[in-house]
């Protein structure tokens, strides 16, 4: 199989990535839809692709979806003389179709996995919202991309004509450290990696829906403490915590940093995010409390178990929350 | 059982084999396609049933200490899973049985031997 056009994380340019995680499949969506019902023919189906430059149709049965007639359907019976029959008849009645607030990158790979040429959008009460097809997909991307390269080329216009009047030798870099202190991202990291190493901290970043990513950070730090001769139930029990962690910043955050801290006789984690923030505590303390939509739980997590787990394997557990962000601080004993 | 009485018994196919993949004797199991499930487990050295095929599942069952997965329902797992089992040194089998087939399966077997599944 061709790779396609996804992006590899690891190579590709910033920009691209931050749009694929950022924009939604409802952001890219065709919304004017255009149906069939079960009793409409192929050769009326024909017309309608014909007429509106559309190549599938939805076929629904009051709000909710059935199936779908696409281009090569049509074909198909063209080749066996089977026009006149229903959509009933012919149809794909398997439809998979995706979430509107899935990120875009989810229905480019959801395109590749599936071979389909489009797929019906549901929203969060399973109506059909929308169409999606690959030519959305890059039309939508190539416009954003142009709007993002053209605010990049403006802030550097700015800052050249900043630079020539600002004195020489002015320096405005951040002390070596400051992120460490404070656990902020550093500008322009990359997720997933360590960003800051000293013997025995190391720093990772997460973003938003980079399920790609998420959980390199517990899988190497498991690794470290293996090394290290960490009895492996103690070893496990600090990588469940800070996979609960990563995960909570990529499923409910804008993105965040994880810093690991290897102690004397413990070993500390302190998750910073920056935000939305969590409104009630209390509640996602709660086992099975959980904001997560469907298809975040299609991908094995955002079950509601995430910090009562992470609080259940941890010595110390302190969590702070306001709209700019989360903070969990947890500390596991050794030996 | 061994791994090879698994692929036979459940019609698996073997993509990755970990170091310990001749020697081992395999007698507890997880079923879940929720990984936040796993994660809450004391379970280790256990075979992860699931038909989440993604890295995701790779990871959650190098995290919990894991034998390997076993992928259910004819899921293929993609070259990034395979690579991420191989790194891990998990081992990874998938078979086109159900979960619930494969669960059965697999219980009868171990009740066979004696052992409370």
């Amino acid at each position: 199989m061709t790779p396609g056009f996804v992006l590899d994380p690891d190579t590709a340019p910033g920009v691209a990535l931050e749009l694929l995680y950022s924009l939604k499949v409802r952001d890219v969506m065709t919304t004017k839809l255009i149906c069939g019902k079960r009793s409409t023919t192929l050769r009326q189906l024909r017309d309608t692709m014909r007429d509106n430059d559309i190549t599938g149709v939805p076929i629904m049965e009051r709000d909710r979806i059935v199936g779908m007639v696409s281009m090569e359907d049509i074909l198909r019976a063209m080749e066996e003389g089977r026009l006149d029959c229903t959509a009933e008849e012919c149809m794909t009645r398997s439809v998979i179709s995706l979430a509107d607030d899935m990120p875009v990158n989810f229905a480019i790979s959801y395109l590749e996995k599936h071979g389909f040429g489009r797929f019906p959008v549901l929203n969060r009460d399973g109506d059909l919202v929308g169409i999606l097809t690959s030519r959305d997909i890059l039309t939508h991307l190539l416009v954003a991309l142009n709007r993002e390269l053209e605010r990049i080329e403006a802030k550097d216009r700015e800052a050249r004509a900043g630079s020539t009047a600002a004195t020489a030798n002015q320096s405005t870099a951040a002390p070596t450290g400051a992120n460490a202190a404070t656990g902020a991202a550093p500008e322009g990291a990359t997720p997933g990696t360590i960003t800051q190493s000293t013997e025995r901290t190391r720093i990772f970043t997460t973003r938003k829906f980079d399920f790609e990513r998420a959980g390199r950070a517990s899988t190497e730090i498991k690794r470290i403490l293996t090394e290290r001769g960490v009895d492996p139930r103690t070893a496990r029990r600090v990588a469940v915590a800070s996979y609960e962690l990563e995960m909570n910043q990529v499923v409910h955050s804008v993105g965040g940093t994880l810093r690991f801290s290897l102690l004397d006789d413990g070993v500390e984690i302190l998750a910073v995010d920056r935000g939305p923030g969590i409104p009630d505590i209390e509640a996602a303390l709660t086992e099975g409390w959980s904001t997560a939509t469907e298809w975040i739980r299609s991908l094995g997590f955002g079950a509601g178990m995430g910090l009562t787990n992470t609080r259940r394997v941890s010595d110390e557990f302190e969590i702070s929350s306001n709209p700019d962000g989360t903070s969990v601080r947890v500390r596991i004993n050794l030996g | 059982m061994n791994y090879n009485r698994i692929l036979e018994l459940l019609d698996a196919r073997l993509h990755v084999s970990c170091k310990t993949y001749e020697t081992a004797d395999i007698n507890n199991f997880v079923a879940s396609d929720l990984m936040s499930d796993v994660l809450v487990l004391e379970d280790m050295e256990f075979l992860l049933i699931t038909s989440l095929a993604s890295e995701q599942a790779v990871r959650t069952a190098d995290i919990v200490g894991a034998r390997g997965i076993l992928l259910v329902n004819s899921k293929v797992p993609p070259a990034g899973m395979i690579d991420l089992a191989e790194s891990l040194n998990k081992t990874l089998i998938s078979t086109p049985k159900r979960m619930f087939v494969a669960c059965a399966l697999l219980g009868r077997e171990l009740a066979s031997e004696g052992r409370e599944p």
